[in-house]
């Protein structure tokens, strides 16, 4: 996977500008609320997947990266909006650049154009949960059971495995209802065979004997067993000539369809009944009734999607994964509606059959009553039939069934009124017809039986092959689920086992016996975590908020490795910490530290403190850390330490913007004060709530670097070095004189406790301010780095005042001049 | 390192090869089905599952 090397944000969110360097190592970004955090994470986010979750996720309807991810000056000028990114590939060892502008999303500008490098960021793009906000720690831990399974596929990519299961699982209800329909007609087949044949039964001697008794009539040898090849008309001289009418076989037909006739008014009248039933409650009640509409609406649409444009609305979506995960959503929220919609189907399918069975009463006597020369009847027929199979269309589909609801309560076969007397009629004009001879009866009814049992071999045929097919959808059903299951139970002891061990480190002080358990079952995932051992209760139910946010950032942390292993080396933890208590940070910060030493965490906590503690616990350092001391809309993130800083107050005096540049001062001069407070260990008087303002911190810190100063030079002529006491001396002057500019602006700078009277000031009653404390600031930084000075080691004595790059470092430790003492020889 | 969802369509094509129920023509048509599309639709597993055992005369 990828490291982040360095970024630069341009018009991008809250940012007008900004370029940080990230190092490729795990960083930290702080400041208060609304000072532009977020909008870095956005940014990196952004500009590796082309995407923002905080635009795109749940509740963020009327939101869209296209028209909120400019800064909110640059919406009509979104090419102005981009973001460039220095990525380091792990696997490949190399550096890519990555620009990606807002307009373009989708066509970020890649260096170099290597194939290996387009493959590597096209897997980072597809994996937008390298981003953590708090808000989607919810997502893990407090919701319902169906959601957690469902949002933790997705970040484990396995809604697509849910999906196959899915698909199997249509395919073999599919190739049942195609089974049902064969039998169906093999059913209807073996009924003409057999009213043709008179037989109760379509054993093969039963057959053979109906069959041979017309042969031997004929003169034709006997078949003495029925194969797959037995042709019943066999060694009929010429079959071309022979009638095809067969008076007796006709008039069983037509006794058949008018027996049956009889009950087609009843025929499947409880399923429709249910069916209408159902379709009622659906009118009764709207929200049912829309569920099911937008059930099969969406269903429709999720089998179309082909890309990001949603086939229902052409909404453009980020990406083709979003848009299914949005329809699978709504899809699961409609249950009791699918549940409705199957029960529909399943009757619309047994009434379906009955059309099978009356359909094949119904072509025999067509083919007669046109053989027959009945003007009306055949014409009745033709259009009853391709109703009742139109019908059998519409009982498919629940829209279908939806518009037969009047139908399927007043006779939703809807036999023609004509049908009664027209079946007399055509039965009386037969049974008019003299009676055949003897030879023409037996040859009539051979070519008869011989047609009759093509079709129900070949219906059995079909029949055999589609429960062939079902049997293999099964098989295939079950194999999928039995290996998913297997596979799925086997992930989440994993996880399971990570996340336990994670937050035990985290609260070893307190659950040093925690575990917990994720508990898959269909469509859900159960989780239930150990109460200070008095048993498994769901997240929510008596641990603190601060530690549920643990339990989420633990979780999101088993599920990444789980999915990455050693490849997890990236993430954007955006203040999901804010809520773990001070007495669990350090722990936390060990966590990251061993148990992910080669992950690049960039964590933005709102809290200053919290920042220090990373600091101290050696997960960050100052080069890897950065702060925020405020946002205005036209700078973006203030940023302390800024060495910019000088320049941007200039600018904004420059343009009579004297309130902007005392913000900035008042916030740089808070900021270096507190630092250097803690560098070079001064002392400040403590308060509670940790909230020191300027006028407690400086003092003390001017002090500090005196006495520090002092002991350098003392240090110096104690080993003999005059070269550099003098240098030292030099430097002591320089603070000195810089204090005493100071002190000229006294009157500005008591003032300066009370930071709002600056806003007050013109631009040239400021600018000595700002020179003197600029003067003020240079004798804490080295020259040559630029950087704050500081001692070492940091607690205790100090022994040396130096700065991150050595150019100064000034030993504390005078020599010490010992007196020998003699002891006496023994 | 293959995906979750390539480890299992790997195990549940063994597993179906193994269970004796699918010819080995059709296992194959399914490998290809999973491997190239990860959205399979159903009509696209009918298709394999109502072909005929074995395979057309070459």
């Amino acid at each position: 996977m990828i490291k982040l090397e360095t970024a630069h944000i341009e018009e991008v969110r809250g940012i007008r500008k900004l370029d940080i360097d990230f190092r490729k190592e795990k960083f930290a970004i702080s400041g208060p609320n609304g000072s532009g955090k977020s909008g870095v994470i956005d940014a990196i986010e952004f500009g590796l997947t082309g995407q923002i979750g905080r635009l795109t996720g749940r509740g963020t309807g009327g939101l869209s990266v296209a028209e909120h991810g400019p800064h909110v000056d640059k919406i009509r000028f979104p090419d102005a909006s981009f973001v460039r990114l220095q990525v380091y590939l792990t696997e490949l060892d190399k550096s890519v650049t990555i620009t990606r502008k807002i307009s373009t999303p989708k066509k970020p500008k890649i260096e170099p154009v290597d194939d290996d490098v387009m493959a590597a960021l096209a897997e980072v793009a597809d994996h937008p949960e390298i981003a953590l906000s708090r808000r989607d720690i919810l997502r893990f831990i407090l919701v319902e059971p169906t959601k957690r399974s469902e949002e933790i596929q997705t970040i484990l990519k396995l809604d697509e495995i849910g999906q196959t299961r899915s698909t199997l699982n249509t395919t073999q209800n599919r190739l049942q209802r195609d089974l049902n329909a064969a039998k169906a007609a093999v059913d209807s087949s073996r009924t003409a065979l057999q009213t043709h044949l008179q037989i109760a039964t379509l054993r093969s001697g039963d057959v053979l004997a109906a069959v041979n008794q017309r042969r031997a009539l004929l003169g034709l040898a006997e078949i003495a067993e029925m194969t797959a090849d037995t042709k019943l008309d066999a060694g009929l001289s010429s079959a071309a000539k022979i009638p095809e009418f067969n008076k007796r076989s006709a008039l069983r037909d037509l006794g058949a369809l008018s027996d049956a006739a009889r009950g087609f008014p009843t025929l499947a009248a409880g399923e429709a009944r249910a069916i209408a039933a159902d379709l009622g409650r659906l009118e009764d009640d709207p929200s049912l009734l829309a569920a099911l509409q937008r059930h099969t609406f969406i269903e429709k649409g999720l089998d179309l999607v082909d890309g990001a444009e949603c086939p229902l609305c052409d909404t453009e979506w980020e990406d083709e994964q979003h848009l299914r995960n949005h329809l699978t959503a709504k899809l699961l929220k409609s249950e009791e509606a699918r549940t409705l919609q199957q029960r529909l189907l399943d009757k619309g399918a047994a009434i379906s059959r009955e059309i099978v069975r009356v359909t094949g009463l119904l072509a025999p006597v067509h083919k007669l009553s046109e053989a027959q020369g009945s003007a009306d009847f055949p014409r009745l027929l033709s259009r009853w039939r391709a109703d009742i199979g139109e019908l059998k269309d519409k009982l498919a589909t629940v829209d279908g069934l939806m518009v037969l609801k009047d139908r399927l309560t007043t006779g939703w076969l809807g036999i023609p009124n004509a049908f009664s007397a027209s079946l007399k009629t055509l039965t009386e004009t037969v049974e008019a017809k003299p009676d055949q001879t003897a030879t023409i009866d037996a040859q009539t009814f051979l070519t008869t039986a011989q047609l009759r049992l093509g079709d129900y071999r070949e219906a059995r045929r079909k029949s055999e092959a589609a429960e062939i097919a079902l049997n293999t959808a099964k098989a295939a059903y079950t194999a999928y689920c039995i290996v998913m299951d297997d596979e799925l139970n086997a992930l989440y002891e994993d996880v399971q086992e990570d996340f336990s061990k994670y937050y035990r480190i985290i609260n070893e002080d307190d659950e040093s016996e925690f575990t917990a358990r994720l508990t898959p079952s269909e469509g859900k995932l159960d989780f239930d975590v150990n109460f200070y051992e008095r048993g498994l209760f769901p997240p929510g139910a008596f641990h603190s908020e601060g530690h549920q946010d643990g339990m989420g950032v633990c979780l999101y942390l088993a599920l990444m490795k789980r999915l990455f292993g050693d490849r997890f080396t990236f993430a954007l933890l955006d203040d999901v910490v804010m809520s773990v208590d001070a007495g669990h940070r350090y722990q936390f910060c060990k966590l990251l530290k061993t148990e992910f030493p080669d992950t690049q965490f960039i964590i933005t906590t709102h809290d200053r403190l919290w920042a220090e503690q990373m600091k101290s616990a050696r997960l960050i350092t100052r080069r890897t850390s950065l702060a925020f001391h405020g946002w205005a809309i036209d700078t973006g993130p203030l940023v302390e330490s800024n060495l910019d800083i000088w320049d941007d107050i200039a600018a904004s005096l420059a343009k009579g913007k004297v309130e902007v540049a005392a913000a900035a001062l008042r916030h740089h001069l808070e900021y270096v004060s507190r630092h250097l407070a803690d560098e070079l260990g001064a002392t400040v008087q403590f308060r509670a709530d940790g909230n020191y303002e300027l006028g407690d911190l400086l003092p003390p810190v001017l002090a500090r670097m005196k006495y520090l100063l002092g002991k350098a030079a003392d240090a110096a002529q104690s080993w003999g070095n005059n070269e550099l006491r003098d240098s030292i001396a030099a430097r002591r002057t320089a603070l000195s004189n810089a204090t005493g500019t100071q002190n000229v602006e006294q009157w500005v700078v008591n003032r300066a406790v009370h930071y709002n009277e600056w806003a007050n000031f013109g631009r040239s009653d400021f600018e000595p301010v700002v020179a003197a404390f600029k003067e003020l600031l240079r004798c804490f930084v080295c020259p040559t780095c630029e950087s704050w000075f500081h001692i070492t080691p940091p607690r205790g004595a100090p022994e040396a005042l130096r700065c991150p790059c050595a150019a100064t470092n000034l030993n504390l430790m005078a020599k010490v001049v010992t007196t020998a003492r003699l002891l006496p020889f023994r | 390192m293959p995906t979750l969802q390539q480890q299992i369509s790997e195990k549940f094509l063994s597993k179906l090869a193994g269970c004796g129920e699918v010819d080995a023509a059709k296992i194959e048509k399914l490998r290809v089905l999973l491997s190239e599309n990860k959205r399979a639709k159903a009509e696209d597993f009918v298709k394999i599952f109502a072909t005929p055992a074995g395979e057309d005369l070459k």
